[in-house]
């Protein structure tokens, strides 16, 4: 199934193309589990069908913008120390 | 002080606004993702009853109740009195309890307590299985805490803090909110557990009683359980966390244990807050690791929904605030004739009526203010004489166009300590708590003469003789007039 993402950058720039990311993105998927969050890195782009999941931008102050890109999930990356597991 | 029936929960406090007709069952169900925010926005620009949300999208056994106290009616309701009381009189009567002996809470034992009717340990903390709304579409996360309070102690001076600090959840056990360093909990971190690198223990408690979230929102010296006992007339029941030394209240829906991470942060925001726009950015904010979660059967979630007036935190906050300040002002021997912040002001502006029995009283006024433990939270203070009705916006916004003298009676003062959220302040002032105030002087100045240079109001009250204004108001509907409410 498609995942749907979001993602939220004060400047688009933040979005490069073509490289691995380090993003923090929160699930939109119905349930639950919506709008929890996960580190991840990633790849973007703005051919939507490049990667299978798709990611809908917002701006600093929430505004949903009208880019949309497909992401490809590579993998979670735990920032939280150990300790605090 | 007569005996006090103020609800002592929030099941308590549904009931009477129901009966009151001051709150609304909803029995379709209603979706935690947008709807029940959007609804009790609408309640708030409305100015209509609290919503009681009965079934929620996902969430069975769980209901919302919105804008518990975003309308006077509601706060008199809280503290036990006739819902029709005017602000004055719930203003002289929280003064009157708050002026009183505190009153000790009370530790009960965890049987006795409802909120210990569900305990999640371990692997079963999970805060997904709570309905967390998202309040606002846009906003950066499910928040957890928008009526509430965070419960901490300082390790030091043992001083117990319930503060609404908002929290946003992050994923299943972490949450990360907005503290200000000049909070009490901003101050307790950065004087203690930061530089120490330990962790801060914390409970989050949501669905108070509507006077313990009073206490939790007011700027008070006096320590919050203690407040909410002289509000309510009664000890507060408490009792012991599951997981830390923390005690909370028993009565409360819903309890959320854990420890503040000393040197970890997440993401936090953008929010929709109480000046009404979503001002302060995305950021790495201070970050709430959740151990425990423990809740009542059908337990209800109090959502406030911050934006454009007028909700609960600004109805509430300008109210304590303006009463706190009086008392402040009061207890210098200034004579005040009254303070009043209009929630609309999302409490800016703190209008001071006093005597002007001598020179620069509205600048020591001003002084107080801005540099007591209230002042971050406004940046205007208008100072009317004791013949301003400071209730009357009309009879305010009158004086502070006539009598504020552009040159003399406007003063500004630079470099204090202001708010992340002020939607006026620059990203740079924002992100380092960095404010600016003004004062706006409408006193005639004390060395004019009274009769000769002080201009004469001009209004039906103030020109004619009581005998003319008497037969005017007795034959005003024989002149053809509807009666004046």
């Amino acid at each position: 199934m498609k995942n749907l993402w979001e993602v939220f950058v004060m400047d688009m720039g933040e979005l490069a193309e073509g490289k691995e990311l380090e993003l923090t993105i929160r699930t939109l998927n119905p349930g639950k589990q919506k709008y929890t969050y996960q580190r991840v890195k990633a790849e973007v782009s703005s051919q939507l069908d490049k990667f299978a999941d798709a990611l809908q931008v917002r701006l600093g102050r929430g505004q949903l913008s009208n880019r949309q890109f497909s992401i490809r999930v590579i993998e979670t990356v735990q920032r939280m120390p150990e300790r605090y597991r | 002080m007569g005996k006090i029936s103020a609800p002592r929960s929030n099941r308590e406090f549904i009931e009477a606004c129901v009966k009151s007709g001051d709150a609304v069952r909803i029995k379709q169900e209603v979706d935690w993702d947008n709807e029940a925010g959007a609804i009790v926005r609408r309640v708030c620009e409305l100015g209509e009853a609290a919503p009681f949300m009965e079934k929620i999208k996902d969430y069975p056994g769980f209901s919302y109740f919105g804008a518990p106290l975003s309308t006077y009616r509601r706060m008199a309701i809280s503290l036990g009195m006739d819902p029709a009381s005017t602000l004055p009189e719930i203003g002289k009567e929280y003064l009157k309890r708050t002026n009183s002996e505190p009153i000790a809470p009370v530790l009960v034992d965890r049987r006795d307590a409802p909120c210990k009717e569900n305990v999640l340990l371990g692997d079963e903390v999970d805060l997904t299985e709570l309905p967390v709304p998202l309040v606002h579409d846009g906003d950066g996360g499910r928040y957890v805490g928008t009526w509430h309070a965070v419960i901490t102690k300082h390790p030091v001076r043992g001083d117990v803090n319930w503060g609404m600090y908002r929290q946003m959840m992050w994923d299943g056990r972490t949450m990360s909110g907005a503290v200000f360093p000049f909070s009490d909990l901003g101050k307790a971190l950065t004087e203690y557990y930061l530089p120490r690198g330990e962790g801060c223990p914390f409970a989050t408690a949501i669905g108070l009683s509507p006077l313990a979230a009073m206490a939790a929102c007011a700027p008070s010296p006096i320590p919050e359980p203690e407040l909410t006992g002289m509000l309510a007339g009664e000890a507060v029941r408490l009792v012991k966390c599951e997981t830390n030394d923390l005690e909370v209240p028993a009565d409360a829906e819903i309890i959320i244990e854990g420890v503040i991470l000393p040197d970890y942060k997440v993401e936090e925001g953008p929010f929709g807050e109480y000046t009404g726009y979503r001002t302060s950015p995305r950021d790495f904010r201070v970050t709430f690791r959740v151990d425990a979660i423990t809740y009542r059967n059908n337990a209800t979630m109090t959502i406030s929904n911050m934006g454009v007036p007028q909700d609960e935190g600004q109805l509430l906050r300008s109210f304590s605030l303006g009463l706190e300040l009086e008392k402040l002002l009061k207890s210098q021997g200034i004579p005040v004739t009254g303070v009043y912040m209009h929630p609309r002001s999302t409490h800016h502006m703190m209008i001071v009526g006093v005597k002007p029995t001598y020179s620069g009283i509205a600048m020591q006024i001003a002084q107080l203010a801005f540099g007591s433990k209230l002042g971050p939270w406004f940046h205007m203070v208008m100072v009317v004489d004791d013949e301003t009705d400071i209730f009357n916006w009309d009879e305010v916004y009158h004086a502070f166009c006539t009598r504020c003298n552009p040159e003399r009676g406007i003063h500004v003062f630079k470099n204090t300590t202001g708010t992340a959220l002020y939607p006026h302040a620059t990203p740079h002032d924002r992100k380092y708590s960095i404010g600016s105030q003004v004062l706006f002087d409408c006193l005639w100045p004390v060395d004019w003469d009274k009769t000769n240079d002080v201009p004469t109001l001009v209004s039906f009250r103030k020109v004619y003789t009581q005998e003319i204004q008497d037969k005017v108001t007795n034959n005003w509907t024989d002149y053809g007039y509807a009666p004046v409410k």
